[in-house]
C-alpha cells in the first residue's frame, strides 16, 4: 500500500517536471531554429520571450478580447522578427560569430527595453482562463496533483513542436532551412531564397517566444524574470545540441523531469534549492563527454 | 543485299539551334582590380561551351556573372533574348540555370537522394497546410520529385550510394552528386565549375562521358570551366579562352589549338 | 520518337528460310517453355515471375502479365521475321526483359543464345555467325555499339532490340529498334495475326532446341552447345524435388545470364517451378538488394562467396574493436564446428551452447546483413569450392551446397542432399540422371536432356552409343553413391619428383585469403610448385591506407616490398598447413611473384566465367614462370596493352621465395 502511495508520488513529481519540460524545449526552439538557419546564437531570446508576452499582456489591458489580443500579437513578433533580421542580422552576413553574438546581446537590451519603455515595469498577472489547480479526476482517482494549468501548457507546447517538426523537416522551408544551414552558396544555387528563409525563421522564432511567454507568464506571473527563462534553455541546448529539434526536446523533457526529482529526492540533502543549478551539472557532463549533444553533428573539421 | 551496316551515329540528337545566352562588352571590377575587361561572346542552344585559361584568368568571375553572384559595371547579359538587369542566384535558378562548384558545395550532411531532391526546390508547389495534411498535391509532387531523383540517379550510376551520406563519399563521387542536384533542376543551362578538378585519370573520363550524355540525352546547354586544355578539346563544341581578364580565343576547339595567342598564354604563363 | 524501319520494311528483307533442317511438327508433344508460360499464367496468375529492382523501388511481373508481354514481343517478333529454328541472342544483365525476350523466342520455336555481357565483339562474332542469329536482345547502348561494329561479319543479323534507351537517340540504324517500340509493335501486330503465337506454341515440341550455351572453354576455344526444351525443363523439375522449392519460393539472379547455371536458375526452373526471380538494381547494389529480398534460393560461384567473406571480414577489421574479437571468435567456431559437421564428427554440448550464443550476437545479424536469413538452399557451381568458405557459411546457418555439372551435360547433374554435405563431393546424382566413371577415372553421365550436339559441328557429340558422355573431368564415386570431381582431366599434373600435383586445391586456399583475386599455381613437370598472384586491390589498398603506405594503383600496389610481405605471411600459413599432409607436402608453395595487372578475360587468361586458361595463361607469363624457376629475383613481363598514349611498356616483376614454415606475421 505504501509503496503504491510512493509510486503515485514520484509520478507526480515526474510528471511535473515533464510538463515543465515541454516548455524549457520550447524556449530552447526558438534558439535551434535561428542557430541553425543561420548560425547565429541568439542571445535575446529570452528577451523576446519577455517582450512578446509583455506586448500580449499589454494589448488585453487596452481592451482587446484575449484572441484580438493573441494575433495583434503574433503579427507584432512576425514583424519584430522579420525587422531584426533585416535592419541587424543581415547587415552582418559573414561577420564572426563573436560580432554576431554580441549584436544579439545588444538586441536583448534593447527588446527588454522597449517593452518596459512601452508597457511599464510592474508585475502583470496573466490569466489565460485556465485555472492552476489540481486536475480534480486525477486527483480523485489517483491522488496526484497534476495542475490543469500545466497540462494545458503541455499541450499547447507539444502542439506547437509538432506543427514546428512537420514545418521544418517535410516543406519547403524546412528543405530550405536544411540546405541553409549547410552551405550559403549550394543553397542559393539551387533557387532557395535565403533572405526568405532567414525571414520565416526569426518571425517563428518570435511565435514561439510569444507561445513560450504565455505559458511561463500564465504560471509565474509577467515580469522581468522571464529573461532569465534563457538561462534555463541553455543546458537544454546543450544537452540536446545546438541544431536539433527532436534534441531539444528531449533534453528539455529529461532537465525538467530531472531536476524536479532531484529537488524532491536528493535535495534535502543538500538543504534544497538543488532544482535551480542540476540542470547546469548536467550541461557540464555533458561539454565534458558528448560535447555534440544527445543528437547533435559532431564538427569535425577536416584539413 | 544492304551492305551500309557502318554505325550511323554522326547525328546528334539535339542540333545546336541558335544563342541562348548573350554577354555582351562585360566588365567586372572588385575595388581598383578588373577582374574582366569588355568580354563579349555568345552561348548556342544544346552545345558545349567551355571556358579555358590559366588560373587568375577570371573563369570563375565569367561563371560567377551568368550566375548572378557578381553583377558586371559595364556590359549586358541577355539569357533568351530577356536583358538581365539585377540578376540573383535565385533568379538564374528560376530561369532554368544550374551550377556546380569548384569547391563542391553539396548538403553534407543529407543523403545524396535528399541533395538531388533538393536540387527541385523551384519544381516543387506545395505548402505547409499540404504537407501536414498529406493532401494529393503535395503527395504527386513529392513521388514526382523521388522519380526524377531516381532518374538522375540511374543516369550518374549511384545508386549503391542513395542513401549514404554526402559527407561520407569520395570526392569523385561528390562531384557527380552535386552534378546530379543541379541536374534535378531541369535546367536549360548548366554551369560547371571546373568539374574535373582534382579527379584521376579515370574519374575525369566518367565526368567526361556524364557531361557528354547529359548534352546527349537532355539536350542541355553546358557552360564549363576547365583549367585542364585536354580533356575540354575533347568534349566540347566551342570554346573561349581567357588571360588576365581578357578574352584572347573564341571558336571551334582545333582553332582555338592553333590560335598563338593561346599557345602563349598556356605555355609562356606559369600556371 | 525513334525512326526504327517498320515492320513492312523489314519484312522485305527477309533472308533465306533457316531452320529447315529441324523437322516441323504440326502439333508437337512433350513439355516446352512456351507451354508451361502459359500454364503458369493460368495457375499462378498474380504470383510475382520476375521481381526487378528499378529506380529505388522493386517493380513485379506477375506471371499473367509476364505471358500477356511474351505473347506480344512474340507477335512482333514474328512481325519482324522470327521463325521456328532461327537463333536469338541476349546480351546484356539479368532483367525481365531480357528473360521475356527469351520466352518470346521460345513461343515462336526460336532458340535463344545467351551470352555474357562482357564479352567482346571478336569473341561473340563468330558465335553469332556459326548460329546464323537472326535477332538480337541488348541491355544498352554498349551493347549496341558492340553489335554494330560486327555486323558486317554477322549478314544474317537484322534485328537488335535494346531495352534502355539512354543516348539511343542519334541512333538511326535500321535493324534496331527499343523494347518500348517493339511492344508497340506488337501490340498492333498481336490484332492482325489473330493466334500466329498460340498456333506456335501448339506446334512446339520436347525436343526442340531451347538454348545455345557457350561452354566455358578453359581447355580451348568455346564450342556452342544446344540443349533442349524437354531435357531441360525434367533436369530442372528433378532438382527442385530434391530441395522441395515450390512457386512460394524467391531467387536472385546476378551471375551473368551468359552462364548456363544462372540461364537454369533464372529461367529454366522457374518456368518449370513457378517461383519468382528478382533482378538486383546493379552490381554494386547486390549487397543491399539481396538484403531486401531476402531470397530463399540462389546460386552462387566459390568466386562470390570469397569476395562476400573478404567484405565482411574486411568490414569487421574496420569496426575493430570488441566487434572484430567477437567476429574472430564467432568465424574460428564457425569454421571448426562447420568442419567438424562436415565430416560428421559429433558436436560437444558446451560448444553447441556457444553455437547458439555466437548465432544470437554474430550468425544471425550477419545472415540478415547478407540477406541470407531465409534461405532454403544456396548452391556453388561452376568450380570447386574452398573447403573453409564452405564450412563458414553453413556453421552461420546457411545451407550452403555444391552442385556439379557442365554445358553438355545438361548443367543439373548431381546435387549434394541435406544431411549429406560433405567438403570433398558434389553430391549424388539427381533422379534420372546415371554417372559413371570410365576406367581411365573420367565422368560419365547419361540421362535426359544432354546436349543435342555442338552447333556447326552437328555429329561431334561426345556420346557414344550407349548414351554416356564424358564430361571432362576427373573423379570418383564412392559407394555410398556421392560423386567427387578431382580436377578438369588435363589440369591435373606431376611434379619432377614424381608426386601428383592437382593445382586447384592450392590455388583455392591462397584465394581464401581477403587479399588475393586470383591465383595461378605452376608445377607439372617442375622440381617444385610456385605460385603467380594477382591482389586484390579494394581490400589491399585498404590495407594499404591504414599502414600508410601510398600507392598510385594495381600495378604500383603489386610491386609495393610490403605487399609481398603481406602476401607471403598468406603463403606461409597454407604452406604450413600443405606441409602437414605427406600426400600435398612436395606441393608447398616455393616462390612467388604478383602479377602487375589485374588478370581479365578480355584477354583470355580467364573465361568469362572468371576460370583460368591455363595454356594462354603459361604462355602471356612465361618469361616469369621461367625466372622463377632459375631461380631470378625479378622478371621483364610485356604490359598487357599501350594505356592511352603511353607506349606499351614493360613491367619489372619481383620474385620471392615463399617461407616453408609459418611465419610470425603479428611480430611486423
Amino acid at each position: 500500500m505504501i509503496d503504491t502511495v510512493e509510486l503515485l508520488f514520484f509520478l507526480e513529481v515526474l510528471i511535473g517536471g515533464l510538463l515543465a519540460g515541454v516548455m524549457y524545449s520550447l524556449v530552447a526552439l526558438g534558439f535551434v531554429l535561428i542557430y541553425k538557419a543561420s548560425r547565429v546564437f541568439n542571445f535575446a531570446q529570452g528577451a523576446m520571450v519577455f517582450f512578446a508576452v509583455l506586448s500580449f499582456v499589454g494589448f488585453m489591458e487596452l481592451g482587446l478580447p484575449f484572441w484580438a489580443a493573441f494575433l495583434v500579437t503574433v503579427a507584432l513578433m512576425i514583424l519584430v522578427g522579420m525587422t531584426t533580421e533585416r535592419l541587424v542580422l543581415r547587415q552582418l552576413v559573414n561577420q564572426s560569430d563573436q560580432t554576431l553574438l554580441m549584436a544579439t546581446i545588444g538586441l536583448a537590451f534593447v527588446f527588454e527595453g522597449m517593452g518596459q519603455l512601452i508597457w511599464g515595469v510592474e508585475v502583470r498577472r496573466l490569466d489565460l482562463g485556465i485555472p492552476d489547480v489540481p486536475l480534480e479526476w486525477v486527483l480523485d482517482s489517483t491522488g496526484m496533483f497534476i495542475s490543469a494549468l500545466d497540462i494545458s501548457a503541455g499541450v499547447v507546447a507539444a502542439v506547437m513542436v509538432t506543427v514546428l517538426a512537420i514545418l521544418f523537416s517535410k516543406t519547403k522551408i524546412g528543405l530550405g532551412l536544411r540546405a541553409v544551414a549547410d552551405g550559403h552558396a549550394a543553397a542559393m544555387s539551387i533557387g532557395i531564397p535565403l533572405k526568405s528563409i532567414w525571414m520565416i525563421v526569426w518571425a517563428t522564432a518570435g511565435v514561439v517566444a510569444l507561445v513560450a511567454g504565455m505559458m511561463w507568464g500564465a504560471r509565474n506571473g509577467v515580469q522581468f524574470a522571464l529573461v532569465w527563462l534563457a538561462l534555463k534553455a541553455w543546458p537544454v541546448l546543450i544537452i540536446g545540441g545546438f541544431t536539433s529539434v527532436p534534441g531539444v526536446i528531449v533534453a528539455g523533457l529529461m532537465v525538467g523531469a530531472i531536476e524536479k526529482v532531484a529537488e524532491v529526492y536528493i535535495g534535502p540533502a543538500f538543504g534544497g534549492g538543488i532544482e535551480g543549478w542540476a540542470p547546469y551539472m548536467m550541461a557540464v557532463v555533458f561539454l565534458m563527454f558528448r560535447p555534440e549533444g544527445l543528437f547533435g553533428e559532431r564538427m569535425i573539421r577536416r584539413v | 543485299m544492304n551492305v551500309t551496316t557502318a554505325i550511323q551515329a554522326a547525328t546528334r540528337a539535339f542540333a545546336i539551334g541558335g544563342p541562348i545566352l548573350e554577354l555582351d562588352s562585360i566588365s567586372l571590377r572588385f575595388g581598383g582590380v578588373k577582374a574582366l575587361t569588355n568580354i563579349s561572346f555568345n552561348i548556342c542552344e544544346h552545345e558545349i561551351r567551355a571556358i579555358i585559361g590559366p588560373n587568375g584568368a577570371g573563369k570563375s568571375s565569367m561563371i560567377n556573372v551568368i550566375n548572378g553572384i557578381y553583377t558586371p559595371q559595364e556590359g549586358e547579359v541577355r539569357f533568351r533574348g530577356e536583358r538581365l538587369g539585377a540578376m540573383t542566384p535565385q533568379r538564374a535558378a528560376r530561369m532554368g540555370i544550374s551550377r556546380t562548384f569548384q569547391n563542391i558545395a553539396l548538403f553534407k550532411r543529407m543523403s545524396v537522394l535528399d541533395n538531388i531532391m533538393a536540387g527541385r526546390t523551384l519544381q516543387t508547389r506545395a505548402t505547409f497546410l499540404d504537407v501536414a495534411f498529406r493532401t494529393p498535391r503535395s503527395r504527386r509532387e513529392e513521388l514526382e520529385s523521388r522519380e526524377k531523383a531516381e532518374e538522375i540517379i540511374e543516369f550518374l550510376e549511384i545508386e549503391d550510394v542513395r542513401k549514404t551520406q554526402v559527407a561520407k563519399l569520395p570526392y569523385g563521387l561528390q562531384k557527380r552528386v552535386e552534378l546530379g542536384r543541379a541536374l534535378a533542376a531541369e535546367p536549360k543551362l548548366l554551369l560547371l565549375d571546373e568539374p574535373m578538378a582534382g579527379m584521376n585519370v579515370e574519374e575525369k573520363q566518367d565526368m567526361c562521358r556524364f557531361i557528354l550524355d547529359v548534352n546527349e540525352n537532355y539536350g542541355t546547354t553546358i557552360v564549363l570551366i576547365e583549367h585542364d586544355m585536354g580533356v575540354v578539346m575533347d568534349i566540347s563544341d566551342r570554346v573561349v579562352v581567357l588571360d588576365y581578364g581578357k578574352k584572347i580565343g573564341d571558336g571551334p576547339p582545333e582553332e582555338v589549338k592553333r590560335n598563338q595567342e593561346v599557345i602563349d598564354a598556356y605555355l609562356g604563363v606559369a600556371h | 520518337m525513334q525512326s526504327v524501319g517498320t515492320g513492312a520494311t523489314t519484312g522485305a528483307r527477309r533472308s533465306a528460310p533457316r531452320g529447315e533442317a529441324l523437322p516441323q511438327h504440326a502439333a508437337g508433344s512433350g513439355e516446352t517453355f512456351a507451354r508451361l508460360l502459359r500454364s503458369n499464367a493460368s495457375r499462378l496468375a498474380d504470383r510475382p515471375a520476375y521481381r526487378e529492382k528499378h529506380r529505388g523501388i522493386w517493380r513485379t511481373t506477375t506471371w499473367r502479365a509476364l505471358a500477356r508481354d511474351v505473347d506480344i514481343l512474340a507477335a512482333a517478333l514474328a512481325g519482324r521475321g522470327l521463325k521456328r529454328g532461327d537463333h536469338v541472342a541476349f546480351l546484356g544483365e539479368n532483367r525481365p526483359r531480357l528473360y521475356a525476350g527469351v520466352a518470346a523466342a521460345h513461343a515462336l520455336g526460336a532458340v535463344a543464345m545467351p551470352l555474357f555481357p562482357d564479352a567482346t565483339g571478336p569473341e561473340i562474332a563468330p558465335m553469332l555467325r556459326l548460329a546464323g542469329v537472326t535477332h538480337a536482345f541488348v541491355e544498352d547502348q554498349e551493347q549496341v555499339d558492340k553489335l554494330l561494329a560486327i555486323l558486317p561479319e554477322c549478314p544474317a543479323l537484322r534485328c537488335i532490340v535494346y531495352d534502355r534507351e539512354r543516348s539511343m537517340r542519334p541512333y538511326r540504324n535500321p535493324e534496331l529498334v527499343s523494347y518500348a517500340a517493339l511492344v508497340e509493335e506488337g501490340r498492333a501486330a498481336a490484332e492482325r495475326s489473330g493466334d500466329l503465337v498460340s498456333r506456335a506454341i501448339e506446334a512446339g515440341d520436347g525436343g526442340d532446341a531451347a538454348f545455345v550455351f557457350l561452354n566455358s572453354g578453359a581447355s580451348g576455344a568455346s564450342h556452342a552447345a544446344v540443349l533442349s526444351h524437354g531435357g531441360l525443363i525434367a533436369r530442372a523439375r528433378a532438382a527442385a524435388a530434391a530441395e522441395r522449392l515450390s512457386p512460394a519460393d524467391s531467387t536472385i539472379a546476378y551471375l551473368p545470364p551468359g552462364w548456363m547455371g544462372q540461364a537454369i536458375f533464372a529461367y529454366a526452373q522457374p518456368m518449370a517451378v513457378g517461383y519468382c526471380v528478382c533482378c538486383p538494381e546493379s552490381s554494386e547494389t547486390l549487397l543491399s538488394d539481396m538484403r531486401e529480398i531476402a531470397p530463399t534460393c540462389f546460386l552462387t560461384t566459390p568466386r562470390m562467396l570469397d569476395t562476400i567473406f573478404s567484405q565482411v571480414a574486411l568490414r569487421m577489421e574496420a569496426a575493430g574493436g570488441v566487434n572484430l574479437a567477437l567476429f574472430n571468435r564467432a568465424v574460428a567456431l564457425a569454421r571448426r564446428l562447420g568442419r567438424r559437421r562436415l565430416a560428421g564428427e559429433p558436436v560437444g554440448a558446451a560448444e553447441r551452447m556457444s553455437a547458439a550464443l555466437y548465432d544470437a550476437v554474430v550468425y544471425g545479424p550477419l545472415r540478415d546483413a547478407l540477406g541470407m536469413s531465409r534461405v532454403k538452399v544456396a548452391y556453388t557451381s561452376g568450380d570447386a569450392v574452398d573447403p573453409s568458405i564452405l564450412a563458414f557459411f553453413r556453421a552461420l546457418g546457411v545451407n550452403l551446397k555444391q552442385l556439379y555439372g557442365t554445358t553438355e551435360s545438361g548443367f543439373l547433374v548431381a546435387i549434394q542432399r541435406d544431411g549429406a554435405v560433405r567438403p570433398d563431393t558434389v553430391g549424388a546424382p539427381l533422379d534420372g540422371v546415371e554417372t559413371r566413371i570410365s576406367p581411365d577415372g573420367e565422368i560419365l553421365v547419361r540421362a535426359e536432356g544432354l546436349f543435342l550436339g555442338y552447333l556447326g559441328d552437328g555429329d561431334g557429340r561426345s556420346v557414344d552409343a550407349e548414351g554416356w558422355l564424358r564430361t571432362g573431368d576427373l573423379g570418383s564415386l564412392g559407394a555410398d553413391g556421392q560423386l567427387r570431381v578431382a580436377d578438369r582431366a588435363g589440369d591435373i599434373g606431376v611434379l619432377a619428383c614424381g608426386a601428383a600435383f592437382a593445382p586447384r586445391p592450392i590455388e583455392n586456399r591462397i584465394k581464401a585469403s581477403p587479399y588475393v583475386r586470383e591465383a595461378v599455381v605452376v608445377g607439372d613437370g617442375r622440381d617444385g610448385v610456385i605460385a603467380l598472384i594477382d591482389v586484390n586491390t579494394t581490400s589491399v589498398g585498404r590495407w594499404a591506407d591504414t599502414h600508410e603506405i601510398a600507392f598510385s594503383g594495381h600495378r604500383d600496389l603489386a610491386g609495393q616490398d610490403r605487399v609481398y610481405d603481406l602476401v607471403a605471411g598468406v603463403l606461409a600459413d597454407i604452406n604450413a598447413e600443405l606441409a602437414r599432409d605427406p600426400a600435398t607436402a612436395p606441393c608447398v608453395v616455393r616462390r612467388f611473384a604478383l602479377l602487375p595487372e589485374e588478370l581479365s578475360a578480355d584477354d583470355g587468361v580467364l573465361t568469362r566465367t572468371g576460370k583460368i586458361r591455363r595454356t594462354v595463361f603459361a604462355q602471356r607469363f612465361a618469361p616469369l614462370i621461367e625466372a622463377a624457376y632459375a631461380g631470378r629475383s625479378s622478371a621483364s613481363l610485356a604490359a598487357r596493352e599501350a594505356e592511352g598514349s603511353m607506349a606499351a611498356g614493360v613491367d619489372e616483376v619481383k620474385i620471392r621465395d615463399a617461407a616453408l614454415a609459418p611465419a610470425d606475421r603479428r611480430a611486423a
